[in-house]
């Protein structure tokens, strides 16, 4: 019942702009799909030629094996949430709802039933009379979620449903729209910008840049083990701190920071040449801080209390600033100018290439 | 903080008091003075309905009233029927020039439409080139478009700008992904149209529909001209009162009661169906006029040009009569010469250039210095009396010219305010008439303008005064002066007050051409309308300037 998508090496323009350039990526079945990154990377732009308000200028997009580069946008059966909602607001709540299916000429009887249907999955039955401009930006979320899906479309679409509401309704939203979506089972685009609500939604995440695809992965992957020093920056805090590879006579791969503390790594891509200069990544909430032992030298600056965490900011002897993110319970708070040693834990860290910034873990990139 | 509330009090307050004292005098008491008028026998001072049952009992009265809807009615559905699609197409189609045709189509709005009556009926009236040419052509005898068909013909392309203005505004309103959400619903072409932008544009279209009803109702110059047999109510009360003078003011007085019934009913539908557009709409990203090709392009391009030409013609047809040669008189011999100017502009004790823009000078200066005050105390010191200013500053926005003239002469002909016969009655009549405009301008950018500006001065210590006039007087101005340009341009081409107040020594530029058509000399008309467009668009162009903005809201 669910489809794929394919899309195979599109090409948009805008005058002489190319704005993506030879994109490729297939959308299982039934899943939950995020376009991720920041803004005006191309990612709205890649959404609106799946559904075909933009053009494409080369490449093909394929819905369950058929191509729709030609296929006019009210024939291809996309449904589409907008991220002003574009609610028609001179109709109900109920109109509104009823429009696609209106269009498609199906009769009265069976367009009011599908519609309570429809209203009582995203749970507005209640608000059916409603005109538009007396509901909440929850509600007209919910509605403008119910119109796209009631046409029961082969894909919907979503762009940046949830960027115009509340913090709060934010969480509740996107809960509601996955869990939805796994009810009616259909293949789901959804953009967005905000890299939490991409990780608690999506079933697989593309990280976009400059209309570029830096990664798909699923939103554990895309965490813990980042293709490259953007993703790894974009997707959460990162430390980037230089280091070089050294191998040693029983051919063991170590890193060397340059305060000549190492760690024993075992998942580095044996492509890493002794000698070769990379980049280490580590999370915040990564570092171990110790009072002696081997590690990196430092200085806590400042603090801030968070609750259920506690930031430090410190700064490396070489002058580096870096972020480390301690839980509560594991000691009181460390008064600022304290001297400390930061160690990383080896099988969560992250090294790059220095040349390219690509990952040079092993089974790092899929 | 007692002391700051009573000091508030008192200034603000006296500035109330004195605008609505003004505004009692100068349209509360007039209008009065007219309903009395109208139900009271001057001999016995007794209540009598006799003028009103002799307007409703003779048909040759009553008929006025019944000719003034079919012409009201027909040319609004005809406008209405025209500014829509152009609107529509202008907004979605990539038409050639459309900045220039935008223009084009607030000109001839902003032209008095008595102008467009005279030179229409040299095109197409009883010795019109066009009527020439067809009864050669055709051999038949066309005797000219007089009466209905004329009327309504100079009122459409007329008023169908004010709803291709108004209508263009709120497509500029309504976001694209409407109509991206209809078509992804499969919902496209003309079918999109007619369930998504029509409905959506409806309350506009009604509201702009009303005010164009009311404007076409209350005009008088037009059906004058062109009228000839087919009376309306506005020509039945001039020709009234003028030949009545002195007479039977109470009868004038009863049609001007009636007439204000009538605008007082669609000014009242106006309001309820503006208040109704709630759409509360605002695109994050407009329709963008597309590209299109083919059929569709020439057909979009036919139908904008042809609208807009017949629309701007008058204009042209006025300036090029101004060029003419004539005998001096009513015939045009070849050639041509500015002879015209010369009568007009030269002659000797011509002062009716002077007049036009002393008179609207003074005019706008009183305008924008009451508009800035009373948008002010409307919007920010909110009270049963401001509320009570609000009302009445919008009253003279529906009082018909003609009645607001008559009702003038009526209450200021006796000392102590023997007013008739001078210039101030004129400048009294244009400021009140067309305060409106400033208002609601001053209106709109006061709302624009944080109250924490006026608190961040105070508590910097300037007084409530200065913080006034230093600080959101000169963040009002922008909005201030566009509308003073509209009220400035509505002044200049006022007929319908001018020529029932004017002396020779306070004759207007207006008055001039109407007095000039009337005698058949339409070299002096043409020149004299030229010079009004003129000034009209150089005000607009200062306009556009001011405001960055491409597009008028009236």
């Amino acid at each position: 019942m669910s489809v794929s998508i394919d899309i195979e090496e599109v090409v948009k323009k805008y005058g002489n702009d190319i704005i993506i350039n030879g994109l490729s990526l297939r959308v299982e079945p039934g899943e939950f799909f995020t376009l991720l990154g920041p803004s005006g990377c191309g990612k709205t732009t890649l959404l609106r030629m799946i559904i075909g308000f933009n053009s494409i200028e080369g490449g093909i997009i394929k819905v369950d094996g058929r191509v729709i580069n030609d296929i006019p946008t009210n024939n291809r059966n996309m449904g589409m949430v907008f991220q002003n909602y574009a609610i028609f607001p001179h109709m109900s709540v109920k109109d509104n709802v009823a429009f696609g299916l209106k269009m498609r000429k199906i009769p009265q009887s069976e367009i009011d039933k599908q519609v309570d249907e429809i209203l009582k999955i995203v749970k507005i039955d209640h608000l059916k009379d409603r005109m538009p401009v007396k509901l909440s930006g929850g509600q007209q979320q919910r509605v403008a979620l119910a119109r796209a899906i009631v046409i029961h479309p082969e894909v919907l679409l979503m762009d940046e449903p949830l960027s115009n509401l509340d913090a709060k309704l934010r969480v509740e939203m996107r809960n509601a729209i996955k869990s939805i979506q796994r009810q009616i089972n259909i293949t789901t685009v959804y953009v967005t910008h905000d890299q939490e609500e991409a990780l608690a939604i999506s079933d697989r995440i593309a990280i976009m840049h400059n209309g570029v695809i830096q990664q798909i992965d699923s939103p554990k992957n895309i965490y813990q083990r980042p293709a490259n020093t953007f993703v790894s920056t974009f997707i959460g805090l990162s430390n980037i701190i230089d280091a070089q590879i050294v191998k040693n006579e029983d051919c063991k791969t170590v890193i060397s920071f340059k305060n000549g503390y190492r760690v024993d790594m075992k998942n580095i891509s044996h492509e890493a040449e002794s000698g070769q200069k990379v980049l280490v990544s580590v999370r915040p909430e990564e570092f171990l801080i110790n009072t002696s032992g081997e590690g990196l030298k430092a200085i806590i600056k400042s603090s801030v209390f968070l609750g259920l965490t506690t930031h430090y900011f410190v700064q490396l002897e070489d002058g580096q600033d870096i972020q480390v993110i301690q839980d509560r319970d594991e000691q009181d708070i460390i008064p600022d100018n304290t001297p400390i040693i930061l160690t990383v834990q080896p099988q969560k860290i992250n090294v790059f290439n220095h040349e390219n910034k690509t990952t040079l873990i092993r089974g790092g990139i899929k | 903080m007692n002391y700051a509330g009573e000091k508030r009090f008192t200034i603000w307050t006296s500035f109330s008091l004195v605008i609505l004292a003004i505004f009692t005098i100068f349209i509360i008491y007039p209008l009065v003075l007219v309903l009395c008028k109208s139900v009271i026998d001057p001999q016995s001072g007794d209540f009598t309905m006799n003028y009103l049952t002799k307007f409703f009992t003779r048909k040759f009265y009553w008929s006025t009233l019944v000719n003034s809807f079919q012409v009201t009615i027909c040319a609004t559905l005809l406008a209405a029927a025209l500014g829509l699609p152009m609107a529509y197409v202008m907004r979605s189609v990539k038409i050639k020039g459309s900045g220039l045709l935008d223009i084009l189509i607030v000109i001839s709005y902003l032209s008095p439409p008595f102008i467009g009556a005279y030179a229409w009926i040299q095109m197409l009236g009883r010795n019109g080139v066009v009527t020439n040419w067809i009864n050669t052509i055709f051999g038949i005898n066309f005797d000219g478009i007089y009466g209905f068909a004329g009327i309504v013909l100079v009122f459409t392309l007329q008023s169908f700008p004010l709803v291709y203005m108004y209508v263009s505004g709120a497509l500029k309103n309504l976001d694209n992904s409407l109509n991206e959400a209809a078509e992804s619903l499969g919902c496209s072409g003309f079918e999109r149209i007619t369930k998504i932008i029509v409905p959506l544009v409806m309350p506009t279209l009604l509201a702009s529909s009303l005010l164009i009803f009311m404007r076409v109702f209350a005009d008088f110059g037009t059906p004058m001209l062109i009228g000839e047999g087919f009376k309306t109510i506005p020509v039945l009360i001039y020709t009234q009162f003028m030949s009545e003078v002195g007479g039977d003011d109470g009868f004038a007085a009863a049609l001007c009661v009636i007439v204000i019934m009538m605008t007082i009913m669609i000014f009242l539908a106006q309001r309820f169906f503006a208040n109704r557009n709630t759409y509360a709409m605002t695109a994050l990203k407009p329709m963008v006029a597309q590209k299109v090709t083919g059929v569709k392009n020439m057909l979009s391009h036919a139908f904008i040009y042809l609208v807009v030409g017949l629309a701007i013609l008058p204009q042209v047809v006025v300036i090029y009569t101004s060029f003419l040669k004539s005998n001096g008189g009513q015939v045009f011999t070849e050639g041509f010469a500015l002879q015209s100017y010369q009568a007009t502009l030269f002659s000797k004790d011509n002062d009716v250039i002077w007049n036009t823009y002393m008179l609207g000078l003074v005019s706008i200066s009183i305008i924008v210095v009451l508009g800035i005050l009373i948008s002010y105390l409307t919007v920010r010191k909110k009270s049963s009396l401001n509320s009570a200013l609000d009302i009445i500053t919008m009253f003279p926005y529906i009082i018909p010219g003609s009645v607001l003239g008559i009702s003038f002469l009526f209450a200021f002909n006796n000392p102590p305010l023997l007013l008739s016969g001078t210039a101030l009655i004129l400048i009294i009549s244009f400021a009140i008439r067309r305060m409106p405009y400033t208002i609601r301008s001053s209106t709109a950018i006061i709302g624009q303008i944080s109250p924490s500006m006026e608190e961040a001065a105070i508590s910097l210590g300037a007084s409530e005064m200065k913080s006034f006039t230093k600080v959101t007087v000169p963040m009002m101005m922008p909005g201030v002066l566009a509308g003073a340009i509209m009220s400035w341009v509505t002044v200049i081409s006022e007929l319908s007050s001018s020529i029932i107040l004017y002396t020779n020594s306070t004759q207007t530029l207006t008055v001039s051409i109407y007095t000039e058509v009337i005698r058949g000399n339409y070299g002096n008309a043409s020149a004299y309308s030229t010079i009004l467009t003129i000034t009209s668009i150089v005000s607009l162009l200062l306009f556009f300037k001011l405001t960055g903005k491409r597009d008028i809201s009236i």
